[in-house]
């Protein structure tokens, strides 16, 4: 998960880094009022949004009055940075800013270990700066003591290892007129698998990357995985999409085949969905009764490759659970193949029967893609 | 022949008395893998499959010193003890089928594993089949002799499903498999596409090798590096999925949890850097096989 800018810095500050005094202010709260209470003339309001570049793209503005504020907000509320959608703005006082720096420490999937990479040239995006102007230090996540005397290294390295970071960049990092070093900018992920070590991260705002809040539906998508068997089979994975192609995949790795075999086809999707693993029948029924309750379908395309240890009679029962109770009027096609298949095959046509759906089913012998082409076929 | 493993290969499970580590043992050994005991905390004394189970790595290491590879079968919270366990033993080969451990975590087992050279596949990994003579996990399930024969074309794959899908397309093209193997979809992968293609080089048996990328991360492009130093010379058809991933921003996770959307990264950027150096890209996945047939049978 992504953090916002001052959602990371709270965390920096939690491991002694300073970092600069503001307010945050969310849509509908009053910027006049936060403003005037933060006590600083000259402020720097940032949207906040989960990928950097805003600076480039208009989403930070100098403010030094009331008025200014006011229109800065407003503006910076109605925009989107780079697709993505303004969940709030940072009010912070103005650096007196004597140089700029960058630090950050990501994981190397060369080494596969943590790296840190500092340059004295900050405030630029890192993929700009020449190769030799950037210092990478090797390190090893056994080590807790870090040996490098960089401004914040040390503290960033604890705050790296106690959080289950997987990314924590500072641009830039920067040394005030008074000497002072700040973070001025905070950019950290963190490693979602490690949430159960880690009670707080549940306080967190739902958010997606995309150029909108969350909708109810992937909301309620979320929900369906959490709980005690959450590594048990997953049915958690909805992004929703402008199609109107419904979407039911199996596996990561079909997933995102079929998809790109679906806008090959000229079909777009109305969601991104897969379920993996083994799932249970009430967790795929949840999940198929979201994705076929987004309005305005057109079609429905279930498909999988050849399953090795996926129950399909089981993981076919809840969509049969969720077809039976939406009855679509829209053609289906499925195709799927592994364990149990003839059982999944018999059950999930029977219900396409007994409901009257328009279905097509393909096992093993036609290959994904062929059936992508089959459900534009159908809507020709 | 293939990689990996062999008639000498001895299985230990850790987790075997759970149900995925119990219907695994089932799988492996009706496939005809030596699997010959299994760990679980607590549980010494009991039988799975008729097979001892011990309560830590270690004792069963002293009944059975012959063992040398161990398939990981235990909840994610319970990963990186299991792990070092095992590489605290020596056990030359772990395969880590247990899904989303911590990051940290599989960085701590990553780097105890270097230092004593031991590799481990995955995590996050289904298993690997050598076809004929055995296979860690449960790679093609119930269906594994519809899917594998032994044959000569290797497989590797960053989707479970796809391993078993991809190996299906050989097979109904009349071909056979030498190894397929699916390192996982993690942001760390123990063993990548160009540590497996330096193996498959050496492996006779091996006349091509195709495999399944995503969008996201950086080990395709380790392919190209190998390729360059004429570490693998053998033909290779690619497919990288994830092309409409393009429409995300920066940063998101669209797939498995290291198909993260970045510059440099998509797959179409990738496929361009991998034909560049002479590697066939499939448009589709299914035509992986017809482009490896090619190159092996057109003369």
């Amino acid at each position: 998960m992504n953090l916002y800018e001052f959602e990371g810095k709270q965390l920096l500050a939690k491991y002694g880094l300073r970092i600069p005094k503001g307010v945050v202010v969310r849509r509908g709260e009053d910027a006049i009022f936060a403003y005037e209470n933060l006590g600083v003339a000259d402020v720097v309001v940032k949207a906040q949004v989960l990928s950097g570049k805003r600076g480039k793209n208009n989403g930070i503005i100098f403010c030094s009055n009331s008025e200014e504020i006011k229109k800065a907000v407003d503006e910076l509320f109605q925009k989107n940075i780079r697709g993505q959608y303004v969940a709030a703005v940072l009010l912070e006082e103005k650096l007196a800013i004597e140089e700029e720096r960058y630090i950050s420490i990501v994981y190397d999937t060369t080494t596969k270990q943590p790296i840190l990479l500092y340059t004295e040239a900050g405030g630029m995006d890192i993929e700009d700066v020449a190769h030799e102007k950037i210092k990478k230090i090797a390190l090893d996540i056994r080590q807790e003591n870090l040996l490098v005397s960089l401004p914040y290294a040390r503290e960033l390295w604890k705050c790296f290892l106690t959080e289950d970071t997987r990314q924590i960049e500072i641009n830039p990092l920067v040394r005030t007129v008074g000497g002072e070093w700040v973070a001025a900018d905070a950019k950290i992920a963190l490693d979602e698998d490690a949430f159960y070590r880690h009670e707080d991260w549940k306080n967190f705002d739902a958010r997606t990357m995309l150029g909108r809040l969350p909708t109810e539906r992937e909301l309620a998508v979320k929900k369906i995985d959490e709980g005690e068997g959450y590594y048990r089979g997953t049915a958690g994975k909805y992004i929703e999409m402008d199609g109107d192609i419904a979407i039911l995949f199996s596996g990561g790795g079909a997933s995102i085949a079929n998809m790109d075999a679906l806008i090959k086809a000229s079909l777009k999707p109305a969601n991104y969905t897969e379920y993996s693993g083994n799932p249970p029948r009430e967790k795929v029924y949840a999940l198929a009764k979201i994705v076929l309750s987004k309005p305005g379908l057109r079609g429905l395309w279930i498909a999988g490759g050849v399953a090795n240890f996926t129950n399909i009679a089981e993981t076919f029962h809840g969509i049969a659970d969720a077809l039976a109770e939406i009855k679509p009027t829209y053609p289906i096609v499925v195709r799927r193949a592994g364990p149990f298949e003839d059982e999944g095959r018999r059950l999930i046509e029977e219900c396409a029967a007994r409901n009257g759906l328009t279905m097509q089913f393909f096992g093993k012998e036609t290959s994904m893609s062929d059936t992508a082409q089959v459900l534009a076929g159908l809507l020709k | 022949m293939g990689i990996l493993l062999t008639e000498n290969t001895n299985v230990l499970i850790q987790g075997m008395t759970g149900k995925e580590g119990a219907k695994a043992a089932k799988a492996m050994l009706e496939y005809g893998t030596k699997v010959v005991c299994g760990v679980t905390p607590n549980k010494g004394g009991q039988e799975v499959e008729g097979k001892p189970i011990f309560n830590s790595v270690k004792e069963a290491l002293k009944k059975f010193p012959a063992v040398n590879a161990t398939a990981i079968y235990v909840p994610p919270f319970a990963a990186k003890a299991a792990i070092l366990e095992a590489i605290d033993g020596d056990i030359p080969l772990i395969n880590i089928i247990v899904e989303r451990i911590p990051i940290k975590d599989m960085a701590y087992c990553l780097a105890a594993a270097k230092e004593k050279n031991v590799r481990i596949i995955g995590p996050s990994s289904l298993g690997l089949i050598v076809p004929g003579i055995g296979r860690i996990g449960v790679v093609g399930g119930p269906l594994v002799n519809e899917i594998f024969q032994p044959g000569e074309i290797g497989v590797i794959s960053r989707s479970g499903g796809m391993t078993n899908e991809l190996s299906w397309q050989i097979r109904r093209a009349g071909l056979g498999q030498s190894a397929a193997v699916h390192v996982g979809g993690d942001l760390l992968m123990g063993t990548t596409y160009a540590d497996l293609l330096r193996l498959f080089e050496k492996d006779e048996a091996t006349k091509a090798v195709v495999i399944f990328g995503e969008h996201g991360g950086s080990y395709e492009f380790e392919i190209i590096e190998a390729i360059i130093k004429k570490e693998f010379t053998k033909p290779l058809a690619i497919y990288i999925g994830g092309k409409f991933a393009n429409v995300f921003p920066e940063g998101m996770n669209v797939g498995h949890a290291g198909a993260i959307v970045a510059k440099g990264q998509g797959a179409a950027e990738k496929e361009k850097a991998l034909s560049e150096v002479g590697v066939m890209i499939a448009e589709r996945y299914e035509d992986l096989v017809q482009l490896v047939h090619n190159q092996i049978y057109a003369h």
